[in-house]
């Protein structure tokens, strides 16, 4: 870390809701491609982005989100229902067809045949509906869960800058992802899985009552509270077991992932042996928890099954009995043991089915939660417009701390003219980058005020402001895509010619006839195929083409080669031309150079002068230089300059 | 086993201080490539075999069982209740007997194949494991970690799932004959008649499988699209609004999500075409049975509990068609698992002991190179040394300088067999270090790296690393002499604040002073230095400084040299170039004779970083 870590640094955010695909494997490549090929062209997404929207949506709930799609939503209703009704009609025909057409003295041939044809076309009836509705329902959840990530995602926009932390960086991911994604199973399948099976075990209790209210009662007094108990027992435990599942595989795999990155710091310790036995703990923790597991699983299944069974013994004893005394028909006998074969799937199912609505549940709390955060920097209500300006920055009184009570930077008055260059120097933590935090809004001054041309930042929109600055941070950002988009970043919509100016006037033409596709290279990985000479160059590039009126530039700290280093500074000279530029200086080489100096100490100016007059005054900033000199010439004598 | 005997068990170089709670595997990978997967995989199964054969026995026990059930109730409605031949009460008790057994030998199972699978988990596990643990670095250069995790995560989960699940399978699907044979003593046409669409549930769920296989990855690659654009924008925020192209990041998301909505609604539609028919074919099974069934009732050929067993019979055989299907994608999976999981197992290392190799012991420190010729393996690598010749005495500090690609921390690598020169010899105290025992060298050798790596323990633990068994006053010394005390105990935990939990983030520097620390607590007589390179703020730089001067004395230290104040520690400097020494002296002497010397030191550093940027990359 050197001077100004807490500056604009934008590190890669480690293990950052996990991105566990490399690509589609070849063997499935050709399958892949033959569904592209249906994929129509989707048409420019309408969405635009507003910080602060006239109206909003209300609050999240799952009622709400399904409520969008009302067609969808009857519809899916109204296959659900002919579903659970066909797909239970087979035992009762069967009743039918015995009582009717098979018993001594009422057979026919006709009855059965009338019986089964119904039945055959109550299936054929229920798969269809299933089919629709497994259409429809797809639709639904696509739908909805399309709109659910607009809605966050443009949310996650407006929120502050502060909002971002690094701490808080896996958790804006797990909302964007694993939260959102728990709702897609919910959605797409829970729901009617809920609804169908709550449906079928009404038919079903409602049909054994129709046949007979005694032995329904019977029944379903038998089986319902131990098979409900059973499941409730389930759930709880194996929800509890499979927790430390997932922490004893997320151990495992920490474990693993440290020895490969540590293997260096491994092998010269010796460390070996020490490893393999801690590894060989740490597997055996999660070995024991997948045993709970098994205990738990070897416990239900076969338990749910034998309790079907009984259940059968106990309907052939009660209900034989009562077939005998001739209080129930033989048909209906059999019936009820049809009947009892589908009444144990749907209770586990429906178990099942509450987890996925349970972890639903969860994820909608904690997605609200995240919509109703306000952010801490927002524009007024019906903020103006700034008008174009020609950047003239003013600080007034200006407080700021991250902490209302800790104040970083204190009483800065200070007025940057249009066209002027101003380096902040000062040591880590003086408030150098804090300061340019402010003339970006990405924070508030605690007390005082910012101006630009006599503008108070907060009284004027986010965009106007921002498309009339342009920042250099000091780790250059790339997105992944082509370079071209990359430059273009700020403006995707400029010209080819425009495009082709900013980067000759930053000197990147070189690096980029060297590329394979020149500007048309994807850029991996943030960029790592580029050194990091060269991201910084794009970086600049990229505000180039954004033609700010006022830029602000935290400079890199990490050490460049002499060629890049002169390129830097050459475009550097290029880009600041006319503009006001604030550069947040690590190196006292840049800031020399100057038109005047700011010295930044414990959150306070300390000292404004050009580098001639601050030398002159022989105070913190000649100290600095001082301290510095030493080091430099040592280098610069090496250098042959 | 104590922590003392654990210390004891282990010879005098490899620290330990974890005590085994669990067995070691039982068994390793049949190392004949030659062989099959599953045949390469035998011995592991075999370890596990009692559990595994008494899980297969008594599923196969429990089904039979439970086969019977049906053709109970047939038997029952028939002679009991229809035509009054035999009591009730016989068939009850027959129905909860078998029923109760059969779902003890359901458990007893279900238990023993679990366990089965977890115990084969475990072993490949630390199998796999145990042997990255040896590899050596030539081995960690090709490969990526990302995919050594990938391998140990599901590959090891797909081949324990075929190994231990598709006989379980295989079991319950030679139920399905069981089940079949039934039906055909209770009636031969009406068997036939009923199994007519159980082909059609296997071949449907089959495909069914084939086709959705490209729509769920595709949905995974889109959900990592979505994913990547929310990631960058959280870690991008401040060019995202420093340049106001928050709408365009929004339409960016849309059009992501609109294509990923497209792949759900198509995952839908195949789901759709599917799922009904796979479901509901059974079905048609039990129309024709009610419609061929009623007829031969009807004509007297079959009883009316026939209805009912069949019924039940090809409600128990829909399950295992339907996992066939499985098991033949499992088993594909399963092989191509083990062939990238072999791969790694296959990887011999390049540095071993040599047979008689002797323990370092009672290390002065003296070092020389001799005529060292180096590249890095791997095809037709370019030379890094070439005629290298350095001795260091006892006790020496020397700084090693030169441009990227000179070799200098080339230079370190081979004093720490981390690879093994291809001429001449590196040698320690006048030993061939290829004649020592590695764990004694790398013991009496230590090492700072440039970059220092903290693991997610305990400070405590991380500078006790290469002694796990130093008490806390020891730790203590080391952090103090290291100058990192102060920072430590300003931490909420002190000692015991665990790196990276909670956001607890340390500095580059805070950072390099637990690396220094955790050498100086081992306290080698030989310690190599690779200089960091990243500028470090002035009074952070003068701590390390002193830290560094505290871990230099008394011992012979070699410096891969980046900063002027690091070189100034050093009695001598080395200029490399070429792959060879071409300058040697005191610093001021260098800089004052050798133009070279003054032109790398001033772009030494420049270049170090790009240099590992690469190396890493």
């Amino acid at each position: 870390m050197a001077w100004g870590g807490g500056g604009m640094g934008f590190a890669p955010v480690r293990g950052a809701g996990g991105l566990p695909f490399g690509g589609i494997p070849s063997e499935l490549q050709e399958g892949v491609d033959r569904l592209l090929a249906d994929e129509p062209v989707h048409p420019e997404p309408t969405e635009t982005f507003e910080q602060r929207p006239a109206t909003g949506p209300g609050r999240l709930s799952l009622g709400r989100l399904l409520v969008a799609y009302p067609r969808l939503l009857v519809a899916a209703v109204g296959l659900i229902v002919v579903m659970a009704l066909t797909s239970q009609a087979g035992p009762y025909l069967t009743e039918i067809a015995i009582n009717h057409g098979m018993l001594p003295g009422h057979r026919s041939l006709l009855v059965v045949g009338v019986a089964a044809g119904a039945y055959l076309a109550c299936v054929l009836v229920s798969a269809l509906a299933q089919r629709a509705q497994v259409r429809t329902t797809g639709r639904l959840a696509a739908g909805v869960m399309k709109d659910l990530r607009i809605r966050v995602f443009a949310h996650l926009q407006r929120l502050s800058l502060d909002f971002f932390t690094e701490e808080k960086a896996g958790v804006l991911m797990s909302r964007m992802t694993s939260d959102i994604e728990n709702l897609q199973q919910l959605l797409q399948d829970g729901l009617a899985q809920f609804a169908v099976q709550g449906l079928t075990m009404i038919v079903i209790t409602a049909v054994l009552f129709v046949m007979d209210v005694r032995l329904a009662l019977i029944t379903v007094l038998l089986i319902l509270p131990v098979l409900s108990a059973a499941s409730l027992w389930f759930r709880v435990a194996s929800e509890r077991a499979y927790q430390k599942v997932r922490d004893g595989i997320a151990g495992v795999l920490a474990d693993l992932s440290e020895s490969l990155q540590g293997v260096r710091v491994v092998t010269s310790h010796n460390r070996q042996r020490h490893n393999v036995l801690h590894h060989r703990n740490v597997v055996g923790t999660y070995r024991d928890a997948n045993n709970q597991t098994a205990q738990i699983s070897a416990v239900y299944g076969p338990g749910t099954q034998m309790l079907g069974y009984l259940g059968q013994g106990a309907l052939l004893a009660i209900g034989g009995d009562m077939v005998l005394h001739h209080s129930l028909s033989i048909g209906a006998l059999i019936a009820f043991f049809l009947y009892l074969n589908r009444f144990l799937q749907p209770i586990q199912l429906l178990v099942q089915q509450y987890n996925t609505y349970q972890q639903g549940q969860a994820s909608i709390i904690k997605l609200r939660g995240l919509l109703e955060t306000e952010p801490s920097v927002d524009e007024v209500p019906a903020a103006d417009a700034l008008p174009p300006v020609e950047g003239r920055i003013t600080f007034e009184g200006v407080v700021f701390g991250y902490d209302p009570t800790v104040p970083v930077v204190s009483d800065i008055d200070l007025t940057i003219e249009p066209a002027e260059t101003v380096a902040f120097v000062g040591p880590t933590g003086a408030g150098k980058s804090t300061l340019a935090k402010l003339i970006t809004r990405f924070y508030d001054p605690l007390a005082g005020r910012v101006l630009i041309d006599g503008h108070d930042l907060r009284k004027v929109s986010f965009a106007s402001l921002r498309r009339q600055l342009g920042v250099v941070p000091q780790e250059p950002f790339l997105f992944a895509g082509t370079v071209r988009e990359n430059i273009a970043f700020a403006r995707p919509q400029a010209s080819r010619a425009e495009l082709d100016e900013a980067v000759r006037a930053v000197g990147l033409e070189e690096v980029i006839a060297r590329l394979p596709e020149g500007l048309e290279t994807v850029v991996h990985e943030r960029g790592q195929s580029l050194s990091s000479g060269e991201r910084q160059l794009l970086a600049l590039a990229r505000a180039f083409l954004a033609h700010p009126r006022v830029l602000v530039l935290d400079e890199a700290t990490s050490n460049l080669d002499l060629a890049s280093e002169t390129r830097i500074e050459k475009a550097l000279d290029i880009l600041l031309q006319g503009r006001t530029a604030v550069l947040i200086a690590h190196r006292l080489s840049t800031a020399m150079k100057a038109d005047r100096i700011v010295v930044v100490a414990e959150g306070r100016i300390a000292e404004v002068g050009s580098h001639a007059e601050l030398l002159a005054a022989g105070g913190r900033y000649a100290a600095m230089y001082e301290t510095w000199i030493t080091q430099a010439e040592a280098e610069s004598a090496g250098a042959g300059r | 086993m104590s922590l003392r005997q654990a210390e004891e068990a282990a010879d005098p170089f490899t620290p330990v201080a974890e005590i085994p709670r669990y067995g070691a595997p039982r068994a390793g990978i049949d190392p004949d490539t030659s062989k099959s997967w599953l045949r390469r995989a035998m011995p592991v199964v075999k370890a596990h075999k009692l559990s595994f054969f008494l899980a297969l026995g008594l599923s196969f026990a429990g089904l039979v069982l439970q086969v019977q059930i049906p053709n109970l109730l047939n038997k029952a409605i028939d002679t009991a209740i229809v035509a009054h031949r035999a009591p009730l009460s016989f068939y009850v008790y027959w129905i909860l007997a078998l029923g109760v057994v059969g779902g003890l030998a359901g458990y007893g199972s279900r238990l023993a194949i679990y366990k089965t699978a977890y115990n084969i988990e475990f072993d490949l596990r630390n199998i796999i494991y145990e042997h990255l643990s040896q590899m050596s670095f030539s081995f960690y250069d090709r490969v990526q970690s990302g995919q050594l995790i990938s391998r140990a995560n599901s590959d090891i989960r797909s081949v324990q799932m075929y190994m231990t699940f598709a006989p379980l399978i295989l079991v319950q699907c030679s139920i399905a004959f069981v089940a079949f044979a039934f039906m055909l003593a209770i009636s031969v046409p009406l068997a036939i008649v009923a199994m007519v669409t159980m082909p059609a549930v296997y071949l449907l769920s089959v495909k069914m499988r084939k086709s959705m296989f490209p729509v769920s990855w595709l949905i995974q690659a889109r959900l990592a699209d979505v994913a990547t654009i929310v990631d960058e924008n959280v870690s991008g925020v401040r060019v995202v609004k420093s340049f106001a192209a928050e709408d365009q990041q929004l339409k960016a998301l849309a059009r992501a999500a609109t294509r990923l909505q497209w792949s759900y609604v198509k995952d839908a539609d195949l789901r759709a075409r599917f799922t009904p028919a796979v479901q509901n074919l059974s079905q048609i099974g039990l129309v024709l049975v009610l419609v061929f069934g009623g007829y031969m009732v009807i004509h007297g050929h079959l009883g009316l509990g026939a209805i009912l067993a069949f019924n039940a019979y090809l409600l128990m055989m829909q399950v295992p068609f339907t996992m066939l299907g499985m098991l033949i994608m499992m088993s594909q999976r399963a092989a191509a698992s083990a062939d990238r999981i072999y791969e790694i197992l296959d990887e011999r290392s390049e540095i071993v002991d040599r047979p008689g190799a002797v323990d370092l012991v009672d290390c002065r420190g003296e070092l020389r190179f001799e005529g060292v010729g180096f590249s890095y393996p791997g095809g037709e690598r370019p030379r890094v040394l070439e005629g290298f010749d350095l001795t260091v005495a006892a006790g020496e500090r020397v700084a090693i300088v030169g441009r990227t690609g000179s070799g200098k921390s080339t230079v370190a690598r081979l004093l720490t067999r981390f690879y093994d020169v291809d001429e001449g010899a590196v040698r320690i105290d006048g030993h061939d270090v290829r004649d020592l025992t590695v764990r004694s060298l790398r013991a009496n050798v230590g090492v700072v790296l440039d970059e220092p790596f903290l693991f997610s323990v305990s400070i405590r633990d991380n500078i006790a690393y290469g002694r796990p068994t130093a008490s806390l006053e020891e730790v203590r010394r080391a952090a103090r002499a290291a100058n990192a005390e102060e920072f430590i105990e300003q931490l909420p935990e002190g000692y015991d604040t665990v790196v990276g939990e909670r956001g607890y983030t340390l500095s580059g520097g805070q950072r390099q002073r637990i690396a220094i620390a955790r050498a100086l607590l081992v306290n080698p007589p030989v310690l190599i230095l690779d200089d960091a390179t990243s500028a470090i703020d002035v009074h952070v730089e003068q701590k390390i400084h002193e830290a560094l001067s505290h871990l230099m004395q008394a011992r012979t230290t070699l410096v891969v040299a980046h900063r002027l104040s690091t070189i100034s520690l050093a009695d001598r400097v080395v200029l490399l170039e070429g792959g060879r020494i071409v300058a040697d002296g005191t610093h001021a002497r260098l800089l004052e004779s050798n133009p070279l010397y003054a032109e790398v030191l001033a772009r030494s550093s420049a270049e170090e970083s790009r240099e590992h940027e690469t190396r890493t990359a």
